[in-house]
């Protein structure tokens, strides 16, 4: 044994030696503003996702999920991937491509479970025999049946289930979860030096990487998760998830302490999402201890969550249909779920008002008036939430299913039709307008909400607002310099003038070049009355009745558009003692969804189809068999086997016509949502 | 709690690699027999093979009855078949060892092939990649992380949804005022996209994504002076005035380093491996015996 112990120390010192003589060999680059060749100070839109999964994160990796941190950020920059399903050989059976790069990317795989796999994948871990592991390796082998796996999953991930106050690491992490927590701070620093290595600090800044990891409390199925992003590697020793801070409070405080106040020049910021899979609970007004909310926490919150992710993966969070105002497009993506678990579990339960935003906005300015600070005054992103290393994947023609919470499809042979459950999408794309296309510039724009988020898309939105903007300003080619010397950019908050008799707000877009054209500009209002929040919809720009639509044989579009669209408009009701915001949504023109291309391109027949018979045989017919799910009312491509279906009372009626009842669009309009402007009155 | 078994890794991760390089020079290796079963294809003999291999290599040196992993793990073996034994863990160990039961144990065996792959893909202090060596792999692979071409130039912009019919007329009045322009900026002229500007620095790729092919190529013919146009996008006609062209380039190792670096240390370490597996495969003799 003393040979031992004399080999480890030499060893030990040769590694560290190995380990400071490598960084030597690679110094860190200067990364100062204003580096990059097209660096533009009255800013520029960049894209990205905020919300990216890889083989780390415990739920993709269930899924069959292999790809690694490095192959998410190639395929951003362009590079195939492969996907799941693998082969006995290893072999990934299908590939997948982003049609146009990146600017940026963060990648946010689960921080709960990072240390876990690594435990159970590496048989030096004391873990690594413990039962837990046993069973994930054996859900891991290629002849596992699909029962298992999700069984096992159900075990495991079911930890984040837990209410906050019993949330522990899995027993395999050992006394003190010590193997996971220092397995996972090798993990975290893997993930930092990949962020490292991914970002482009040429002055060509063809690409930027965050390093980050996702928050994933969802307590009873209530969805809570933020994304934790950091401005460079300046980052936390540890990335804390629900087991080491379980309420947000809590997440918020260790990153401020540990971060934010460290003085190490280290920042960071959260990201909420998926709202509308809270049961209501996401924008709360009462703290985790059960009091109600302080003017401390409002602050926090506020200062930590500049903006929200309204949309992706796993549904829209902006506003549900009948909820507090007549807005027909609140129907987008809206989800028949109303939580995690109830996603997961594929069972309709219908969403609660209160876990969207246009709830959250209004809130917040109660919430103002009473304590000073808006905890909700939320910028806008979007993001995939892909669990398969595709970040940007988001084509609604080449939708292969992000895993997210639907159908991994990791087994072979897959599942006949649909690669993802009917109800989940490809998800959208986050836009920040900033100087140049690097970390400063790009956080900076995200702390200042100046941000938009779009359904996939990447059509461009500005929008500012001022007091004495002149009516012909779309006509002006200096727009943008005008608008931005004389108001405030989206994101930003109009102080009162008492000179000026109503706020006036200029929205300019421009389609994506590749998609469909613009068919109309919208500006949502909110207002404070009271105690009483409302809402009201103002058409500004382009023709809601332009009469495009789409051939649903061919999704091929029909009708002309508008390639770029601009507005200038002025509040005609209001009021300059309430409080009000202002965001803009652009709209497309018609398209087909995901399921519509899919059956597009199928081929199937639905004279005998039977919903039961395809629920109970639908694992039995060969992959190309897309009879079961094209054929399913909830595709929304049967309005005539729908048409007499009475949906008052959805429990009476049988499976089939109940399908008719939780319809999904078969044609969409992808569209635009830019952050808000604020108006404050004056106190 | 696991930085020492980490480095305990890198102890047999260099006595590995070392023994491996000597197995390359020797005259015979170790001889080995592989049973398969008989329809066993032939990629499936390679991987049984080189399995057979490295579990042979672990255990040559002694990883099976020394490494601290495989120490507790037959200790708890026989705890669990000896439930009442008063006896300390040295001596169970000691008789796991005699009855064999490290040779046949399926975590025994996960773990020493684990150590192995480690062992075969590790990076030596002394291979790490000096500044020199990354500097030669960036001019080596220069095409890995070259930066596309960039031209800087002035836009004018007409849009189609605003002047439809009159935009042909407009276009053609836009040119004779860009014509009589002098080298100055043509300010106020044209209409305003959001994320347009009178004067840009882009690639050519970008500029395809952002207003199509006709737009991107004519930049691309880096005609400097002379105001082109108009060619047309889905948003209207476009004026062009190319002031300056950035050709590709090769950022220096200062500025990339970490992405040199990462680049060169995945494929050393894919290197490494083949190579150091290649090397034991020549090594070895190895006889194949097929059964049913």
């Amino acid at each position: 044994m003393p040979s031992s112990f004399f080999r480890a120390f030499v060893v030990l010192t040769l590694a560290f030696a190995s380990y400071s003589c490598s960084e030597d060999s690679a110094p860190p680059a200067i990364d100062e503003f204003g580096r990059c060749a097209d660096f533009n100070p009255l800013r520029q839109v960049f894209w990205g996702d905020t919300h990216v999964h890889t083989e780390l994160s415990f739920d993709a990796n269930m899924q069959g999920t292999r790809t690694t941190q490095d192959d998410a950020y190639a395929f951003a920059r362009g590079e195939p991937i492969a996907l799941q399903p693998y082969d006995e050989d290893g072999t990934p059976t299908r590939m997948a491509a982003i049609d146009r790069p990146l600017d940026f990317v963060m990648l946010s795989d689960h921080a709960e479970f990072l240390g876990t796999l690594k435990v159970c994948n590496d048989p030096g871990s004391p873990g690594y025999e413990e039962q837990q592991c046993v069973d994930y390796r054996a859900a891991q082998q290629f002849d596992a049946m699909p029962e298992f796996v999700r069984d096992v999953f159900v075990r495991i991930n079911g930890l984040l289930n837990l209410p906050s106050e019993d949330a522990a690491y899995p027993a395999l992490c050992g006394p003190g979860s010590a193997f996971c927590l220092d397995a996972g701070t090798d993990v975290w620093r893997g993930i930092v030096n990949a962020a490292q290595a991914a970002y482009d600090r040429s002055n060509s800044c063809t690409f930027t990487a965050f390093p980050g990891y996702e928050w994933s409390g969802n307590s009873d199925g209530r969805n809570l998760h933020r994304n934790v992003m950091f401005k460079d590697e300046n980052v936390t020793d540890l990335p804390y998830g629900y087991f080491d801070a379980p309420y947000p409070e809590e997440l918020w405080a260790r990153l401020v302490g540990e971060c934010i106040d460290a003085d190490s020049g280290c920042d960071v910021l959260t990201i909420p999402h998926n709202s509308n899979l809270s049961d209501g609970v996401y924008f709360n007004d009462r703290m985790a201890d059960g009091g109600l909310l302080t003017p401390e926490y409002v602050e926090l919150r506020n200062a930590m969550e500049p903006v929200i992710e309204i949309y992706q993966h796993k549904g829209a969070s902006e506003c549900l249909p009948g909820a507090a105002t007549a807005d027909e497009l609140c129907g987008f993506e809206i989800l028949p779920f109303s939580n995690l678990a109830t996603t997961n579990l594929e069972r309709i339960t219908p969403p609660d008002p209160k876990g969207f935003l246009r709830y959250a906005y209004g809130e917040g300015m109660r919430f103002e008036s009473s304590l000073g600070t808006n905890p909700f005054q939320y910028g806008i992103t979007a993001a995939t939430d892909t669990h398969i290393s595709a970040p940007g994947f988001v084509a609604e023609n080449d939708f292969k299913g992000h895993g997210g919470a639907g159908q991994p499809n990791r087994f072979l042979p897959p599942p006949p039709g649909f690669p993802d459950v009917e109800y989940l999408s490809p998800g959208g794309l986050t836009a920040v307008w900033a100087e140049e296309n690097a970390r400063d510039a790009i956080f900076s724009a995200l702390r200042r909400k100046e941000t938009f988020g779009t359904s996939g898309p990447r059509m461009t939105v500005r929008m500012f607002g001022g007091w004495d903007y002149p009516s012909d300003l779309c006509d002006s080619a200096e727009l943008v310099a005008q608008a931005d010397a004389a108001g405030v950019p989206m994101g930003g908050t109009l102080d009162p003038q008492p000179a000026s008799s109503a706020p006036v707000f200029v929205v300019s877009a421009m389609q994506d070049s590749t998609s469909a054209p613009l068919q109309r500009a919208q500006i949502v209002k909110g207002w404070l009355d009271g105690d009483d929040y409302q809402v009201r919809v103002f058409e500004i720009a382009g023709d809601p009745n332009n009469g495009a639509s789409v051939n649903l044989d061919t999704c091929a579009r029909e009708g002309e558009g508008f390639g770029d669209l601009c507005g200038v408009w002025q509040d005609p009701d209001f009021d300059p003692a309430q409080r009000a915001y202002y965001y803009a949504r652009v709209l497309e023109n018609p398209s087909c969804r995901w399921t519509t291309w899919q059956c597009s391109a199928a081929q199937y027949e639905c004279n005998d189809w039977d919903y039961a018979a395809c629920v109970a045989r639908k694992d039995e017919l060969p992959p190309s068999d897309f009879s079961c799910d094209c054929c399913d009312p909830a595709t929304g491509l049967r309005p005539a086997f729908c048409a007499e279906v009475d949906c008052s009372d959805p429990g009476l009626l049988a499976e089939a016509e109940e399908r008719c009842c939780h319809q999904v669009e078969p044609t969409i309009q992808e569209r635009a949502w830019t952050s808000p402007i604020w108006y404050q009155p004056p106190s | 709690m696991l930085r020492p078994l980490v480095h305990f890794f890198l102890i047999g991760g260099l006595l590995f690699s070392a023994k491996a390089v000597y197995e390359r020079n020797a005259v015979q290796g170790p001889a080995i027999t592989v049973r398969v079963p008989v329809g066993a294809s032939t990629a499936e003999v390679e991987n049984k093979v080189r399995e057979a291999i490295l579990l042979n290599e672990a255990r040559r040196y002694g990883w099976d009855r020394t490494d601290p992993i495989v120490y507790t793990h037959l200790i708890r073996n026989m705890r669990f078949i000896e439930p009442d034994s008063e006896d300390d863990d040295l001596t169970l160990f000691q008789r796991a060892i005699e009855m064999n039961m490290h040779a046949h144990d399926p975590v025994v065996r996960a773990r020493l092939l684990y150590r192995a792959r480690e062992a075969l893909a590790f990076v030596p202090e002394e291979r790490m990649p000096t500044r020199t060596e990354l500097e030669e792999h960036l001019r080596t692979h220069s095409d890995r992380f070259e930066r596309e071409q960039r031209v800087r130039f002035r836009h004018v912009f007409l849009s189609r949804s605003k002047r439809s019919e009159t935009l042909a007329a407009d276009a053609r009045e836009m040119r004779d005022r860009l014509a009589e322009l002098d080298d100055s900026a043509p300010s106020g002229l044209g209409d305003p996209l959001p994320n347009l500007r009178p004067e840009q620095s882009a690639t050519p790729s970008e500029l395809e994504d952002d207003y199509g092919a006709e737009l991107a190529g004519l930049v691309q013919e880096g005609l400097i002076g002379a105001w082109r146009g108009p060619v047309s996008s889905v948003y209207g006609l476009h004026f062009i005035q190319v002031i300056d062209q950035e050709p590709a380039y090769v950022p220096p190792l200062d500025v990339i380093g970490a992405e040199v670096r990462a680049d060169r240390l995945r494929e050393l370490r894919k290197a490494l491996a083949q190579e150091r597996m290649a090397a034991l495969r020549d090594a070895y003799r190895v006889t194949i015996e097929r059964a049913p």
